[in-house]
């Protein structure tokens, strides 16, 4: 029986493992642009402003003579239209013993949550 | 003479394997969703850039006057076009110190509470353009104290309305 010649299986297989090699190295060069939550998306979904902008309207409207109004808008506009449960409760100054406006501000968007005691200078 | 069978085998045995391993790996990438990193990096200033616009017209200069926003809302009727807001704002996001401005749109609108069934309706303010359905726009909003009728039929008191501005680029 003759020897039999394996030569050709050789050049085929190393040329099978050099395209491999060059395919990962194309994949690696192609994962490093797409990732799957991005760091604009992580600062878009952080309420900061939100917050902020939700703890400045109810400090600002501590001291409204319609109060009551007033948090009531907050709290169904934000559940409505911010998806946001806002909660809080306004203390009025007592003196002479506390001549300080306090408040227990609750903030919660189902990811960020936020909670707050704030009192007027 | 070095006998060469036994490594033709193992390389053999490798490709197959790495042909394996490919498929696999292609399938399963197949079926999630990858975006590019820097998809909503343009989304996150716009909305820093609205959210800002509408800070600067929130503000009052002293305790004495309203805030632009504030004398906007109150002083047109709920649902009315207002065209300062459109003057105040269009500069405020469009302006970029030069003779050329930029080209973002926007469409304005502000939520109240209906105090007698707690529910929630919208108002229209300004738009610099119709919306569509086809723009990718981000929404910035400001919450505003207004000393107002709303709805229509009841009594004027200070209310807490929420300003709410979509934008968009095209």
């Amino acid at each position: 029986m003759a020897r039999l010649n394996d030569d050709a299986q050789w050049i085929i297989l190393m040329g099978f493992l050099v395209s491999f090699s060059l395919f990962f190295l194309a994949l690696v060069i192609n994962q490093s642009t797409v990732v799957g939550q991005t760091t604009a998306e992580s600062v878009i979904e952080f309420p900061k402003n939100d917050i902020r902008d939700v703890r400045g309207v109810i400090i600002s409207s501590a001291k409204d003579t319609n109060f009551n109004v007033v948090r009531s808008d907050i709290t169904v506009i934000s559940l409505s239209r911010k998806n946001a449960v806002v909660n809080y409760k306004v203390t009025q100054p007592q003196p002479p013993a506390d001549m300080h406006i306090h408040a227990i501000i609750h903030y919660n968007n189902g990811v960020t949550e936020f909670d707050e005691t704030w009192t007027s200078l | 003479m070095v006998n060469t069978n036994g490594q033709l085998y193992t390389i053999e045995g490798f490709a197959a394997a790495l042909i394996m391993i490919i498929t696999a790996y292609l399938v399963v990438n197949a079926t999630s969703i990858y975006t590019a990193g820097d998809t909503h990096i343009s989304d996150m200033q716009l909305e820093a850039l609205g959210t800002d616009a509408l800070m600067a017209m929130g503000t009052n200069e002293s305790q004495l006057s309203m805030s632009p926003l504030r004398t906007i809302i109150e002083g047109t009727p709920v649902g009315n076009n207002n065209a300062t807001f459109g003057a105040n704002f269009s500069y405020l996001i469009n302006n970029r110190g030069n003779s050329d401005p930029d080209h973002i749109q926007y469409i304005a609108n502000y939520s109240y509470r209906n105090i007698a069934d707690n529910s929630v309706n919208s108002a229209f303010i300004n738009a610099s353009r119709n919306l569509s359905g086809g723009e990718h726009a981000v929404r910035a909003t400001k919450w505003v104290v207004v000393n107002k009728q709303l709805p229509g039929d009841s009594v004027v008191q200070n209310r807490t309305v929420l300003v709410e501005v979509l934008m968009w680029r095209d």
